[in-house]
């Protein structure tokens, strides 16, 4: 048997993908459940945005982890760049599918640290939620590096992808913006927090970015 | 934009890998070039040309023009 008779195609392995999905999301929402019943949790103080920043970090979080456990075999990381070819990652892009899972992972604890914070402690003291923000810069910094290393290794398409996504994100939101903005001054709208914004920002990238991906086969 | 690629890289026996590492690009972006998702740069464009010894306009066809 050959490997790509062996290896599924990119419709079942989406399958497969959001089957796990569904198998991870329901035992982490059960386990969260589990918390908040037990009392140490308290989803009393959390809005939309917070749920759904919770969510998004998670989803971070666990393509991260993903990425970042395949990254450390050569042959899962060969999947990932082309499935059928069966041909092991070299090295150096084990090393850049590494880097992109630590992106990844530091975008999902950045969103979820203010969150779970409000949601252990309810009104955080001044003191914890400076040092819950110092934490969140330094994360965020580290972040930024990776970041930069990412956009350097990447190659011209790579960096296309990153470049169209930041363009249409910036035309959908700005003109989102500015509607909302509009019905918020004329009284037709609620005010937004900057949190709220914030989570938008985060969702639409998400999706908008995996359709470029999608779109140039990287995906 | 259509291109020759696929069968200028079979006539050399080169993998998309192969022709990556030539090219100093990732796998990916060989097999958006040749399944047309994707349009290279003018430079790397050039690369390509030089790569296989050809003009550009051998191995890349805008239909349009």
């Amino acid at each position: 048997m050959n490997s790509a008779a062996s290896n599924p195609g990119p419709g079942a392995r989406r399958l497969i993908l959001a089957g796990l999905g569904l198998v991870f999301g329901g035992g982490l929402g059960y386990a969260v459940g589990r918390l908040i019943k037990s009392g140490v949790l308290s989803a009393d103080g959390l809005g939309w945005s917070d749920i759904a920043a919770a969510a998004i970090a998670v989803c971070l979080l666990a393509m991260g982890v993903v990425i970042g456990a395949a990254s450390f075999s050569r042959v899962a990381a060969g999947r990932m760049i082309d499935a059928r070819s069966g041909r092991p990652a070299t090295p150096a892009q084990q090393s850049f599918y590494r880097q992109q899972a630590i992106v990844l992972a530091l975008a999902g604890i950045m969103m979820a640290a203010p969150v779970a914070t409000v949601a252990v402690f309810g009104k955080v003291p001044e003191p914890l939620g400076s040092i819950v923000m110092l934490g969140v810069i330094a994360v965020f910094l580290v972040q930024t590096a990776f970041n930069l290393t990412v956009w350097r290794r990447g190659d011209e398409m790579m960096r296309q992808v990153i470049s169209e996504t930041g363009a249409v994100c910036f035309w959908i939101l700005q003109g989102l913006l500015f509607l909302w903005a509009a019905a918020e001054k004329l009284g037709l709208a609620p005010a937004l927090s900057a949190w709220d914004i914030m989570t938008i920002l985060m969702g639409v990238y998400l999706v908008i970015s995996s359709l470029m991906s999608i779109r140039r086969g990287l995906a | 934009m259509k291109n020759r690629l696929k069968v200028l890289r079979a006539e050399r026996d080169w993998s998309q890998a192969d022709l990556a590492d030539r090219l100093e690009v990732s796998r990916q972006t060989i097999n958006a070039i040749e399944t047309g998702k994707y349009d290279p740069s003018l430079p790397l464009a050039f690369k390509i040309g030089r790569l296989f010894g050809l003009p550009i306009e051998t191995i890349f066809d805008d239909a349009a023009a």
